[in-house]
């Protein structure tokens, strides 16, 4: 009989690869999913729950009560979206224009500069599939997959057998490094561990730059000339090289001038060729990025307006609550008051919040409307787009009993 | 009664950076409001000078404080090298959200990775529980 596979939508990589065991009408084992995707593919389904100032109503009542609340509001914030499918972001789009809604996702303070800069062709980039079958050189950059992304390294960047990398790591493949601290990833890459001081990583940048061009690498912090040397000529080496990037060197740069300039020096010195790829948390935040720039050239923050559409950070989640320009926030697949900082968070206290969740959150005790919506994956089929911007269809692996983000936009469009 | 109590305790100034935790994550997403997230997210990872310096055992509660909120959670032995006296290491969570800047240039973008706090003992005080 052939196997019938499912993906786990607990992270970014969104492995496609996972065996499920049911005991009755529910996942009983889960097969191949790391430590993270067992806990996200078993979270209890449960019953639909639909919450008006936390009293059980019936769908219809919680339905209008936030329908009600996005009309009365005069700059509604749409908020999270990051684990939704494909399809209910889109829905999330339409229902922003038609509300004249500020619209934001987590990558506003993450990853979306990133994003909006390789859909732009700022930066060469390849597909995890690419890494496994050629990747000699992973080379982990502010991020730690081995806590974030946990079977990062044993099905793409590291550890596998790919169709050109037979000898696997123990003789074709070199994992990098540079970090501020020494992560469980940092440890895999054993000597390739580059540890820089907090803020570091541009002038570390820089001095690699030198480094490949034959000068002499210099830094502030004293990072030793000779191992920076060692590096750039493990890098000027490569044939296939893929640069990992996470929070870590995100937020330590200013803007993406030192890396683009990285970048470019790498294809230009080393022997082959040098790709990005960023180390997406949420499994569709990417998604989320790529439907909004197709529609709107941009990838995040930004405020429909009659037809037309204004962005910059003004409209982002964090400074629409610091200005307390929005008015309301219907919050989707994430929870702001456990994410964001207190400080800012606690202006969402002033408004009435709509949530639509799987899980309870500190977000949904608060909610004015609170929604327990499907597990995608699990509850919910649909698309989404993988770190890499590969498409990842996916069914639902037990029937539903609670609706997905999809359908709950759906009649809330219906509602207005 | 501990004479010690009425005593300051020994402040120290720390930048805190961020981090994220597999075994941390697999206890939000079983219960996020469960005593496994809270043991695992209410920590900070101190060099073990620094320790000493606040008179704090590890296992001992520390209050975290800085203009925009206060936090207690226990403190850890980092077990980085080298030293990185000062340099302090927290999971990304609401307890390190209670810590984190409002000023953000107007970029959208909060300083995470970035927190300066005063460490000092909180003398058994109880780790922070969350309800707004």
């Amino acid at each position: 009989m052939e196997k019938e596979y499912y993906v786990c939508t607990g992270c970014g990589l969104l492995c496609d690869d996972i065996e499920l065991e049911m005991e009755k009408d529910l996942i009983g084992k889960v097969h191949t999913a790391c430590r993270v995707g067992v806990a996200h593919m078993k979270e209890s389904p449960g019953e639909a729950e639909y919450l008006v100032d936390g009293k059980k109503v019936d769908e219809k009542t919680a339905i209008e009560e936030a329908a009600s609340v996005l009309k009365a509001a005069r700059n509604p914030l749409i908020f999270g979206l990051g684990t939704s499918t494909n399809e209910a972001q889109k829905k999330a789009i339409e229902l922003a224009e038609k509300l004249n809604a500020t619209l934001d996702d987590t990558s506003s303070f993450c990853l979306g500069p990133l994003i909006e800069a390789i859909l732009q062709e700022k930066f060469k980039t390849c597909t995890l599939d690419d890494v496994r079958n050629k990747a000699d050189i992973s080379f982990f950059w502010g991020s730690d997959p081995a806590d974030s992304h946990p079977r990062h390294l044993s099905k793409f960047s590291y550890f596998p057998r790919g169709q050109e990398k037979q000898r696997g790591w123990e003789e074709e493949r070199t994992a990098i490094a540079v970090d501020i601290r020494k992560s469980h990833t940092a440890k895999i890459c054993g000597n390739e561990f580059y540890q820089v001081p907090p803020g570091g990583d541009a002038e570390f940048i820089e001095a690699l730059i030198a480094g490949l061009s034959g000068k002499l690498p210099k830094t502030s912090f004293k990072f030793p000339p000779k191992k920076l040397l060692e590096l750039a000529n493990i890098l000027k080496g490569a044939r296939f090289g893929v640069i990992f990037v996470g929070l870590g060197l995100i937020y330590s740069l200013e803007n993406l001038e030192p890396l683009i300039k990285l970048m470019d020096t790498l294809n230009e010195k080393a022997k082959g060729d040098f790709y990005l790829i960023p180390m997406v948390g949420h499994y569709n935040m990417r998604g989320f990025n790529e439907t909004l720039f197709e529609k709107t050239g941009f990838v995040n923050s930004v405020k429909f307006e009659e037809g037309s559409v204004k962005h910059g950070p003004g409209y982002s989640v964090v400074e629409s609550l610091k200005a307390k320009t929005v008015d309301a926030a219907l919050i989707i697949g994430s929870d702001p008051l456990a994410s964001l900082p207190h400080s800012i968070a606690k202006q969402l206290l002033e408004i009435p919040l709509i949530t639509i969740d799987p899980c309870e959150t500190l977000s949904s005790r608060k909610a004015k409307v609170s929604i327990r919506s499907g597990v995608s994956g699990v509850e919910a089929g649909g698309s989404a787009t993988r770190m890499d911007g590969v498409q990842v269809p996916f069914r639902p692996a037990i029937d539903a009993k609670r609706p997905s983000d999809e359908e709950i936009l759906s009649k809330l469009m219906e509602a207005l | 009664m501990d004479f010690g109590s009425f005593l300051a305790a020994p402040e120290l100034k720390v930048k805190i950076v961020t981090y994220r935790d597999i075994f941390q994550n697999k206890a939000m997403i079983e219960d996020r409001f469960g005593e496994d997230y809270r043991t695992r997210s209410a920590i900070i990872k101190l060099d073990p000078a620094d320790l000493k310096s606040l008179s704090v055992k590890k296992g001992d509660t520390v209050i975290l404080k800085n203009s925009f909120g206060k936090v207690v959670v226990k403190a850890e032995e980092s077990g980085y090298e080298p030293p990185h006296r000062g340099i302090a290491y927290m999971p990304n969570s609401p307890w390190s959200n209670m810590l984190v800047s409002n000023e953000t240039g107007g970029t959208g973008v909060p300083k995470f990775k970035d927190i300066e706090a005063t460490a000092s003992s909180a003398k058994g005080e109880k780790v922070t529980d969350f309800e707004f």
